[in-house]
């Protein structure tokens, strides 16, 4: 112990005394470097021996900056100086700086290797002799980067999970309610057009009674895939409003595109070729789809918008199923949609 | 005492500027590009007229990094930024390494450097012209809704008067406002304004 005689600054009181600290420090999993006010190295833990390569009989004693060839860091010297002239203590984010100090991940091989990620805290300590010291703390922040990242991706995973439709893979109904309103709102602000795809599986419920709701799942989970195949910008997604019934936004698209897409959409089903013998329409699955596109300069509001695709989409069942109708968003402040239906026949 | 003379306004300005400069500078060597920091304005509030709209915080969410001090008086300095913008200004900082969308990351241990080194400016700058010594802790960040944050601002304190500065920060072409706000008891404030006097009176 007196062979060190920087130790002799720190006082300790009672049972623990200079021994123990000194396997305090050595057993501490961070660095620990103090230095007195010229940057002579007072204290040099095992930690940031090891790290460093430097064996503590080759640091003590000698000035931090002459350890290392390629000298410090610029920011870490004035963060040095400041801490000695301020007596306030500083933190060196890993964020900012990187690695500060020529310090590398077990085993240290030197040269080729990449420093490791540093965060570093100086503090000040004044000893009862008044002089002035710096105690300097390092910490791998490798770790806590992963952690970070892994924290983000079970977040990411978790709110993915939120809005997904377990059966179908679709968007589920709260990100339809969340989505919708946003894209309404944009389309009213910006003068944009807007469609919206409400559809329908027909003769769903007797085609569980008949096959089964195993079955049912499988179908729903086909007809999902099949309109999901048919939808190419990231914008257009298939969400699961309820039960057997499905909407999609299409952002910017007019009625004629609204139109495409559904055709689109209604053969892609049809084509499926899933036999269901129960259908009044044919022998095999089917939708109904109904489509509104919001006219930019309308007075319609969000839920009107919402009942005017309900409408079109009960025209389009009355119409016999396994068809598209279309209205455009009327002028509805007081009097709704459905009584004024401009019913396109795409068919 | 409700209020500060134009003169004390005047030396806590002129002082805290001086620590803006030298945080400045600091922040200049991180970003290697000119970083102006400046603190145009000093001014006492009531704490029941701190809120939002008082300090012109238009964002929902602020991020605070607080540091207590002692020594002739005790204070809790807090460094008060819009967290929308502290997080661009720490993205600028850090360059084009990492991707504003990772930035949480970061932001932790980058805020409480960013607000570490104008709040150490501020207090050393103060220590210095006022001739005193003044030790600190180590910063805190913590990130909530403005309006909660304000709230538990002026619960802690628990005082009547808040000693806030404002702050312009700039980076490049990007500017950020702040305020570093001073919790201080009434005792603490008279020393603190007597250190103050006892400064203009020394020019």
């Amino acid at each position: 112990m007196n062979s060190i005689p920087a130790k002799k600054e720190i006082a300790f009181s009672g049972e623990i005394g200079g021994k123990i600290a000194e396997k305090i420090w050595d057993s501490i999993k961070s660095g620990l470097i103090l230095v007195d006010s010229e940057g002579k190295i007072l204290l040099w833990n095992s930690w940031i021996a090891q790290h460093s390569g430097i064996p503590a009989e080759s640091a003590l004693n000698h000035f931090l900056g002459s350890l290392f060839p390629d000298g410090l860091a610029a920011s870490f010297k004035t963060a040095l100086r400041n801490v000695l002239q301020h007596k306030l203590p500083i933190i060196l984010s890993n964020a900012l700086h990187r690695s500060p100090l020529p310090l590398y991940p077990l085993p240290v091989a030197h040269r080729k290797q990449d420093r490791m990620q540093q965060s570093i805290i100086i503090t000040p300590i004044v000893t009862s002799e008044k002089k002035r010291l710096c105690l300097i703390q390092v910490t791998d922040a490798t770790l806590s980067i992963k952690r970070e990242r892994v924290l983000k991706s079970h977040s990411e995973r978790l709110s993915k999970v939120a809005i997904t439709d377990a059966l179908t893979g679709a968007y589920n109904r709260r990100f339809f309610d969340e989505r919708f309103t946003a894209e309404f709102g944009r389309a009213q602000r910006q003068n944009i057009p807007l469609s919206l795809i409400m559809l329908d599986v027909d003769f769903f419920k007797d085609y569980n009674d008949r096959y089964g709701h195993p079955a049912g799942d499988k179908a729903l989970i086909s007809v999902v895939t099949a309109l999901k195949s048919q939808l190419h910008r990231p914008t257009d997604v298939v969400t699961r409003y309820g039960g057997e019934e499905f909407a999609i936004i299409l952002p910017d698209s007019g009625s004629e595109g609204g139109q495409i897409v559904a055709e689109k959409l209604r053969a892609a089903v049809s084509g499926l070729n899933i036999p269901h013998g129960t259908s009044s329409v044919t022998d095999h699955l089917t939708i109904s789809i109904g489509i509104v596109s919001y006219q930019p300069d309308t007075s319609c509001n969000a839920t009107c918008f919402l009942e005017a695709a309900d409408a079109a989409l009960y025209r389009a069942k009355h119409d016999g199923r396994n068809c598209a109708r279309h209205l455009v968003t009327p002028e509805c402040g007081k009097p709704c949609p459905a009584d004024t239906p401009q019913v396109d026949s795409p068919d | 005492m409700n209020s500060l003379s134009d003169l004390q306004l005047d030396a806590l300005t002129e002082i805290f500027n001086i620590g803006a400069g030298r945080a400045a500078s600091s922040l200049s060597e991180i970003v290697n590009d000119e970083v102006r920091l400046s603190v145009p304005r000093v001014q006492l509030y009531q704490s029941s007229e701190i809120n939002a709209d008082a300090l012109s915080l238009d964002s929902p969410r602020l991020g605070a990094v607080k540091q207590s001090f002692s020594g002739p008086f005790n204070a809790d300095a807090m460094l008060l930024f819009t967290e929308e913008r502290a997080m661009k200004i720490v993205h600028d900082m850090m360059g084009s390494q990492v991707g504003i969308e990772d930035m949480a990351e970061y932001e932790q241990e980058a805020m409480c450097e960013l607000g570490n080194i104008i709040l150490n400016a501020c207090l050393s700058s103060m220590a210095d012209m006022l001739d005193l010594t003044l030790d600190s802790s180590l910063p805190v960040y913590s990130v909530g809704a403005t309006d909660a944050v304000l709230r538990q601002i002026i619960l802690e304190t628990n005082q009547p008067l808040i000693l806030v500065l404002h702050i312009n920060l700039s980076i490049e072409k990007r500017h950020l406002q702040g305020y570093l706000v001073f919790l201080l008891s009434s005792s603490s404030l008279q020393k603190l304004l007597s250190h103050i006097d006892r400064f203009i009176s020394g020019i």
